[in-house]
């Protein structure tokens, strides 16, 4: 629905208003509908034609779709009954609140971090409301008159047939009854036409409201509607078949969700008020904690909220606690000798003694030569890894402070979450996985990107790397695997990786599959950041040189973060690829929001064969999500000021 | 100068592959460590779990099942009537009844099962990794599979076996034959052996069909309704909950041959060489027989053995006299469990298949006594 505002310059959120003004096209503001839709739609007889052939084809398209979404023959209660099991699986009821809570963090901290760094832009237009307003009315009135009249229901519930098939209302009773869409429509329009109205600002700029508050202000309007509404019901209890009109999930969920919004709004209020308290520089610290909340809140919210530990406190304290406590206190102990004045090759010997020491760990592993905690394997082939750091800190105290500060946070995080993850669940699920539908698409989604940004970034740095080792080891990981089908990766991870693992280790056909996607990924996103690496100027790289940076500090404070900064746009487009493709998921046998559609509801005996709504559904869940992310994008890229410079 | 630099920006990369790497193994291991948990949930105290020798190839199943605490049960997860997944997630259907059994014979609780929900690839390397202990995933006993794919099966619980199903409307009737099918739009899901059996059915008849094939059969069954098939062909249990549920108003599909066109005997499934828990898998499925024969459900089991109006056998195999159980390694009232919480075959069969359409009488899921095939050695 282009009004013809769209054809300025793009916005730019860091420009004077007045500016932007100021090159608006001139003739805007005085020209009329008719004229617009003449010189737009009918210029010239080709055009004209192909504007009618592009409608009707558009008008057929729409027909055809709201004759099968609405069709009497359509069983969407096979959606609402199973919206639990779409989007969560068998996650136990009682337990719900731990849902609850993570989309309450997640909305929270999605709210705290706009209200402390979302830039306020010039605000939403009310002229682009009223006429995004306007359309749904001319969409919805369309529709009503579109779509075929309804089938007669006779007395016995059952569809009117005669010789012909079903029969249908006359079209002057299906308008007739459709009334409640034309007063919707009616409504729209009114309201658009009162939003129209209010006058420009005294400084003659065009009336806005601020996007986010509007964005959050709408949301209000779903949240409500629970409240009036039964979007779908339950139709279980205790495993008998039920369809009690009170026990709707509209019932069940209106607290939750209002509670959501009222979070939301909360958030965004702190996170401003505190905004306008500090100043720049605290505000750029609280963006490290913040985005280091997101790196933690996954797997916080996954391993420590949805699968709630059963923590065994005795062997916290005769055997996690008091290994943390060594491996903190003797690596600290490794890393501060390392980093002495004055170690030299000495250090960097030792700390390639370690990699061996922690190496061959790995090799005993796989042979199974004797037991050892997995753990302690990977805590010492951490620290082998901070130690080969180490000589990039030795010298100051200060510096030599932070790579143990950095130790000390790393062994805690890391020994925490071995540990939480070492420990039962105590939520028991009827089946062995302990989430699925669209909670385990999500899931595999986050940590596949999680865990293959940095990897792509490694190998993309590898592989322009000078020696010619890194390079050809990456190029021939990336073009391997750039040659694969995803699928047959998957596979391979799922079928073929369990039969490499030592005897003693299992792995989970989640974490497989998150390892094949997150291998798979991480080979495009290096691509993308080599497009990136590859726009720098040989300039900067001089520049770094002559100001005496180090290559690490040169890598991470000029090269990466300008072309990371360039590859905004692929880098987007690969992770709504990734958000997709977890629809494989189906396949190899995980139970996600596509295999609940395609298989598990239709062969529900009261719904069975039920397909096409609910994979009409899962498209409409996959779309808002792939959307969001890709609006997300553009604000990301204009903040930065992709494609201006 | 530049020979340094090169050697410094090694030496980063080194370090960052490494950390890559840290990070790769770091991920498998996370995950996979609360699977390799829930294998010693019950004794968590032992070592770390992830390093203990969790299951040893020679182990005795029994025991690890028993020490488990759990059944891990394969089943479908989407077979009408078989093994549905309602909208709580809960699992129902005729084969997670039998998973159900088999929990209350080992553990006298139907609800300590697992059920692990399998595609027909992944079914049995889900048993020979361990993944699950038995499938009771509608899965044909057939010689290739008790031989070469290393499978072991249990007594028969449904006989079933490929039929077709049309319409009335074009004249057939539920005593047609595949030789009145000549020249017909034969319909079926692709990948499976009924594509096979019904070209092999209409060659032995001599009959030319055209066969089409879907990815599966709701696509299949779709395609039946709007008309773009004359016949489609399946397993006769699917065909008539097919009919029960999807058959339009006036419109009468009618099911043929009466013989079915291939057997299907469907039961339970699990891995060679564990004679003591196949044991208890088959005597499961017997004692759900022998109650069925004697009338023993689980609403009268507990009065009827209380007023001594049960044979023998009966008692013996509900615990009165228990030391056939307890010579297999089960408790003396197990099966007695099973009855009660349960039920016996008749039960577990009306309660889903009956109203998917699904009937004993006349068919070989009938009892022996009744001209079936459903049929039990004697516990003594």
């Amino acid at each position: 629905m282009d009004d013809g505002d769209g054809v300025g310059a793009p916005v730019i959120g860091d420009k004077p208003a007045i500016e932007r003004v100021a090159t608006r096209p001139a003739e805007e503001t005085h020209r009329s509908s008719a004229e617009w839709i003449r010189k737009n739609l009918f210029p010239n007889p080709f055009n004209s034609f192909l504007t009618v052939a592009f409608g009707i084809f558009v008008l057929v398209s729409a027909r055809g779709l709201l004759n099968f979404v609405f069709s009497e023959e359509r069983g969407w209660d096979a959606v609402r009954t199973n919206l639990r099991l779409i989007f969560t699986h068998a996650y136990p009821e009682e337990q719900y609140v731990r849902v609850w809570v993570c989309v309450g963090v997640v909305v929270a901290l999605a709210c705290l971090s706009l209200g402390l760094f979302a830039s306020e832009g010039e605000g939403l237009r009310l002229r682009k409301i009223s006429n995004a307003l306007n359309a749904t009315a001319v969409a919805i009135a369309l529709g009503v008159v579109l779509r075929e009249p309804s089938v007669l229901i006779g007395a016995d519930g059952e569809t009117v047939r005669d010789a012909d098939g079903v029969v249908r209302q006359s079209f002057a009773e299906a308008m007739a009854d459709r009334w409640a869409w034309w007063l919707a429509a009616a409504v729209l329009a009114v309201v658009a036409l009162a939003v129209r109205r209010v006058p420009k600002r005294s400084d003659g700029s065009p009336a806005a409201v601020p996007t986010l508050d509007f964005a959050i202000g709408a949301m209000a309007l779903p949240v409500l509607s629970t409240w009036v509404y039964p979007w779908g019901h339950y139709a279980f209890a205790d495993g008998e078949f039920i369809a009690e009109p009170g026990r709707t999930v509209a019932m069940s969920t209106k607290v939750p969700w209002t509670v959501m919004w009222v979070l939301a709004v909360a958030s965004l209020i702190v996170g401003r008020w505190v905004r306008a308290q500090v100043d720049e520089r605290a505000l750029s610290r609280l963006r490290a904690v913040v985005a280091f909340t997101w790196l933690v809140v996954p797997f916080v919210l996954y391993w420590v909220v949805l699968r709630d530990p059963d923590l065994d406190w005795d062997r916290i304290f005769t055997v996690d606690a008091p290994l943390a406590l060594a491996f903190g206190i003797g690596g600290g102990a490794v890393l501060w000798w390392l980093t002495a004045d004055g170690r030299g090759e000495l250090g960097r010997i030792g700390a390639i003694a370690l990699l061996g020491f922690a190496a061959f760990h790995w090799v005993a592993a796989f042979m199974g030569w004797y037991p050892m905690l997995q753990k302690v394997r990977i805590s010492f082939l951490l620290l082998a890894v901070m130690a080969l750091l180490a000589h990039n800190f030795s010298g100051e105290a200060a510096k030599r402070r932070r790579l143990v500060l950095a130790w000390l946070v790393i062994t805690t995080v890391f020994h925490y979450f071995a540990t939480v993850m070492n420990t039962p669940s105590t939520v028991e699920t009827p089946t062995e996985a302990l989430i699925g539908g669209f909670a385990v698409t999500l899931v595999v989604a986050v940590f596949t990107l999680m865990l293959s940004f940095p990897l792509g970034v490694v190998l993309a740095l590898a592989r322009t790397s000078r020696l010619p080792i890194f390079r050809v080891m990456s190029t021939a990981y990336i073009e391997v695997v750039r040659g694969v089908p995803l699928i047959t990766i998957l596979i391979f991870f799922v079928v073929i990786l369990p039969l490499f693992l030592p005897a003693n280790m299992e792995i989970s056909l989640f974490a497989s599959a998150t390892l094949g996607y997150t291998l798979f990924s991480a080979a495009y996103l290096a691509e993308n950041v080599r497009g990136g690496l590859q726009s720098i100027r040989r300039g900067q790289y001089e520049a770094s040189d002559a100001v005496g940076l180090s290559t690490v500090q040169r890598t991470v404070f000029i090269v990466l973060p300008q072309s990371l900064r360039a590859s905004i746009p692929p880098l987007v487009g690969q992770v709504i690829a990734t958000f997709k493709e977890t629809s494989l998921l189906a396949i190899i046998g995980v139970f996600d929001i596509l295999r609940m559609a395609n298989s598990v509801i239709p062969a529900q005996t009261q719904f069975l064969g039920i397909k096409r709504e609910g994979l009409l559904f899962v498209s409409l869940v996959y779309w808002v999500f792939s959307y969001m992310l890709s609006k997300q994008s553009q604000r990301l890229e204009r903040r930065l000021g992709v494609g201006e410079r | 100068m530049s020979k340094r630099l090169v050697r410094r920006f090694g030496g980063l990369l080194a370090v960052l592959a490494l950390l890559g790497a840290a990070c790769g193994s770091d991920d498998d291991e996370a995950a996979d460590e609360p699977a390799a948990t829930t294998e010693a949930a019950d004794d968590p105290a032992a070592t770390d779990a992830t390093e203990v020798e969790l299951v040893q190839a020679d182990d005795d199943l029994l025991d690890t099942v028993m020490a488990r605490g759990e059944l891990k049960c394969g089943v479908s997860g989407a077979a009408v009537a078989f093994s549905e997944t309602q909208p709580d997630g809960s699992q129902t259907g005729f084969d997670a009844d039998y998973c159900r059994a088999v929990a209350a014979a080992i553990f006298g609780d139907a609800e300590a099962v697992e059920f692990v929900p399998l595609t027909a690839a992944e079914r049995f390397t889900a048993v020979q990794t361990g993944a699950v202990d038995v499938l009771m995933r509608n899965t044909t006993w057939t010689q290739g599979r008790d031989t070469e794919v290393g499978m072991d099966f249990g007594p028969t619980t449904y006989y079933d076996g490929q039929q077709l199903m049309a319409r009335a409307s074009d004249g057939f009737t539920s005593g047609s034959t595949v030789a009145d099918i000549d020249g017909a739009i034969v319909c079926t899901n692709a990948g499976t052996t009924t594509e096979q059996n019904i070209a092999d059915a209409a060659d032995a008849a001599g009959v030319s069909i055209q066969l089409n094939t879907f990815e599966d059969f709701d696509i299949v069954t779709t395609n039946f309704i709007n008309g773009a098939c004359n016949i489609v062909t399946t397993d006769g249990s699917a065909l008539v909950g097919r009919k029960a549920n999807q058959q339009p108003d006036g419109e009468e599909w009618v099911i043929f041959p009466p013989t079915p066109i291939s057997k299907e005997p469907l039961g339970p499934t699990y891995g060679q060489n564990q004679s003591r828990f196949a044991d208890v898998v088959n005597w499961t499925v017997y004692a759900t027989i022998i109650a069925d024969e004697k009338g023993i459900t689980s609403g009268n089991v507990d009065a009827r053995l209380g007023d001594g109006s049960l044979d023998a056998e009966a008692v013996r195999l509900l615990g009165g006299d228990g030391e056939l159980q307890t010579a297999m390694g089960l408790s003396a009232d197990a099966f007695h469990s099973v009855i009660s919480q349960v039920g016996n075959y008749d039960e577990i069969y009306s309660r889903h298949l009956n109203r998917v359409g699904l009937s004993r009488e006349g068919s070989a899921n009938a009892g022996w006594l009744d001209g079936g095939l459903i049929y039990a050695p004697p516990a003594r």
